[in-house]
């Protein structure tokens, strides 16, 4: 654990900072507040980013630090889930910020780097961009699965936890910055699918723009080393959570929350494994 | 769904989940010998079998067939593992036995500058195997990031990052003094004239990158130090300053010709990221002489196959998104459309 003495770890921080009162705030049904909250992080995390790009010279998502710090920016994507896809899940959105800006505040280390040869390419921005938009649509599926699981039919209460304005007016429904409490949002579990069918085309295309940089760069375009087997393990998760639903549809929702999940835990380990490979010592792995 | 279009899903999940397990399990024990079983005769079978059920599942379910975002990604896999066998070490010895299409699938080519070479070491057996034509390496050199540094650093823990900029001299503080870089060489040697210490730096092929460093104290003594890339960490005792020298290699250039009947059918300066194509083959920016930078290590890999697995990608992400995200979009402004109709 290093706290960061910088301007880089200031920024990061405030995000986390910000993020957490944002989601204490929801839970205290103060959800302009909250919101607010949560795009003032969302500024910030995104000025934090753009710091580090203006050091380093180079989009930054070279390392573990940039690309927690990338995956800070992550209230478009809630904006986006809520107003297009009619998913919800704002509270959680602000804990996964939170959490994923944690370890580039205080684990990793943010020592700027020069671009390696490998690393020069066209195709290294687009293939990690695409990938950590696809994690952060999965994580929202986990999120959905998780409350499938416990039961929730609905994302919100469909009564109570109005949007508290001053002078006590309610204004739900011109105010579009405050979360509706009578959106007609999806129910969890369409919401886990509505969310992976988005992230499954991003993590496809990450595989596909990495397996072609791995033909430019290395001559093979799959090379079996143990972060690709990880990737393809959690492509296919998710290749057997859409049959799966399909041959059973909404009869056994709880298997397929199962398998949002287990997406995102294969998720989590092929994302950490150059790291947990050393934790494992002796097992082979290209990072050791 | 009938019977057999369950047992087909089923099988279909069945294999999905096994090659999960087979994915992770290979994880665990590295990629070198992942990929030995990847490529073992029962996983040959497994692949098969993958190729055989898409096919089945094609024919079973006509909306595999009539929607084309399903299509397109159905076909994609089979293209992408039909490619991929096609051009591993099996598809090629396959192709030799039934039609005599002898390529070398993997290896490695050593080529000095200004030399040519058509020898091949395989990657799998060490075997030594001929290209139809040959590669001449005009020049190899590396690219560093500029500027190159100087590290100072006190036995009391500070430290200086200093530019190279030959001539410029940089302060330290008072109680340091001042250094000045006076020279860079890129392949140092010393010889004696008259009985003294002559440092040069020597255009023979060599490669030993140092930098003169002149130290000013506050006092006014002048030291001059010569601090080596290569072999850093070298100090005395009595040496206030701990110096190294470091440089960031950017990329690695191999300017090759390709040559048949002594004519001259390609060029290309390669670099890592960007090989060379011709004949078949892909000619990569492999490894070099790290001792003297006079030699260039090429990877050699066959393109069989690569048409077919390329293509197989394209159709699966078009596929995915047509299926997963446009329908969804052409849905969603069909019904905005109605409600503004209504
Ligand atoms: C192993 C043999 C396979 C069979 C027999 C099979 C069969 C099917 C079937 C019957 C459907 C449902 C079509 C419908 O909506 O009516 C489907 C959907 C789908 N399949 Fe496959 N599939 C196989 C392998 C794969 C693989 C390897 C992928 C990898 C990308 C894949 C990706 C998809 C996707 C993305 C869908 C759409 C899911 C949705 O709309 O929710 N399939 N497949």
């Amino acid at each position: 654990m290093e706290i960061k003495y910088t301007i880089q770890g200031l920024l990061i921080y405030i995000a986390i900072v910000a993020y957490v009162l944002a989601f204490v705030t929801t839970l205290l049904r103060r959800r302009k507040i909250a919101h607010l909250l949560y795009i003032f992080g969302s500024v910030i995390a995104v000025l934090s980013f753009g710091y580090r790009w203006y050091a380093v010279r180079h989009v930054p998502l070279q390392n573990l630090f940039e690309v927690f710090l990338c995956l800070g920016m992550i209230y478009p994507v809630s904006l986006f889930c809520r107003r297009i896809l009619r998913v919800g899940g704002y509270s959680a959105d602000m804990l996964i910020g939170a959490t994923v800006l944690f370890p580039a505040g205080f684990v990793f280390n943010a020592q700027p780097q020069k671009l390696p040869p490998a690393l020069q390419s066209w195709l290294f921005a687009p293939h990690v961009a695409v990938y950590m938009l696809s994690y952060i649509f999965m994580a929202k599926a986990t999120y959905q699965a998780c409350l499938q699981l416990a039961g929730r039919q609905h994302q919100f209460p469909r009564s109570g936890g109005s949007c508290q304005q001053k002078g006590g007016s309610d204004q739900k429904n011109e105010n579009w910055c405050c979360p509706n409490p009578d959106e007609n949002l999806l129910s969890p579990e369409q919401s886990t699918y509505q969310m992976i069918r988005v992230g499954f085309v991003l993590l496809t295309l990450g595989l596909v723009l990495g397996s072609w940089w791995g033909k430019l760069a290395w001559g093979d375009y799959w090379g079996w080393d143990p972060k690709e087997l990880w990737s393809l393990a959690s492509w296919l998760v998710y290749v057997g959570y859409f049959h799966f639903r399909y041959m059973f549809g909404k009869k056994h929702a709880r298997i397929n929350s199962f398998w949002a999940i287990a997406g995102m835990v294969v998720i989590v380990i092929t994302l950490l494994w150059v790291n947990l490979s050393r934790i494992f010592g002796g097992l082979h792995s290209y990072a050791t | 769904m009938n019977k057999f279009k369950r047992t087909v899903m089923w099988a279909a999940l069945t294999l999905v989940i096994l090659l999960i397990f087979l994915s992770i399990y290979g994880a665990f024990i590295g990629a070198e010998r992942a990929s030995n079983f990847f490529n073992s005769l029962p996983l040959a079978v497994y692949w098969l079998a993958f190729i055989v059920l898409l096919i089945v599942g094609l024919a079973a379910f006509r909306r595999l067939v009539r929607v084309p975002g399903l299509l397109l990604i159905h076909i994609g896999c089979i293209g992408i593992l039909a490619g991929s066998m096609w051009g591993s070490e099996a598809g090629h010895k396959l192709q030799k036995r039934l039609f005599g299409i002898d390529k070398i699938r993997k290896g490695r080519m050593i080529i000095s500058e200004s030399e040519r070479d058509n020898h091949v070491a395989l990657e799998n057996n060490n075997q030594i195997r001929e290209l139809p034509f040959s590669i001449e390496l005009k020049d190899f050199r590396i690219e560093y990031y500029k500027p190159q540094y100087l590290q100072i650093r006190t036995r009391q823990g500070r430290s200086w990052r200093i530019p190279v900029e030959i001539g410029t001299e940089f302060p330290l503080g008072d109680d340091f003094g001042t250094v000045t870089i006076l020279r860079a060489f890129e392949n140092f040697k010393i010889r004696i004239e008259d009985g003294e210490n002559v440092f040069f730096d020597d255009p023979q092929p060599g490669f030993n990158p140092a930098l003169e460093v002149q130290i000013e104290s506050p006092g006014g003594e002048v030291v001059t130090k010569y601090v080596f890339e290569r072999f850093g960490g070298h100090t005395h005792p009595e040496d206030k300053f701990l110096l190294s020298y470091h440089r960031t290699i950017s990329d690695y250039v191999s300017e090759l010709q390709i040559i048949e009947n002594d004519k001259v059918v390609a060029e290309k300066d390669i670099e890592v990221n960007h090989p060379l194509h011709y004949g078949g083959y892909h000619f990569y920016q492999h490894s070099y002489d790290d001792q003297a930078g006079q030699y260039t290590i090429l990877m050699v890999v066959s393109d069989t196959g690569i048409a077919v697995v390329f293509a197989g990608y394209w159709m699966l992400c078009i596929g995915v998104f047509w299926h997963l995200w446009l329908r969804g979009i052409l849905a969603g402004i069909k019904s905005e459309k109605q409600i503004d109709g209504n």
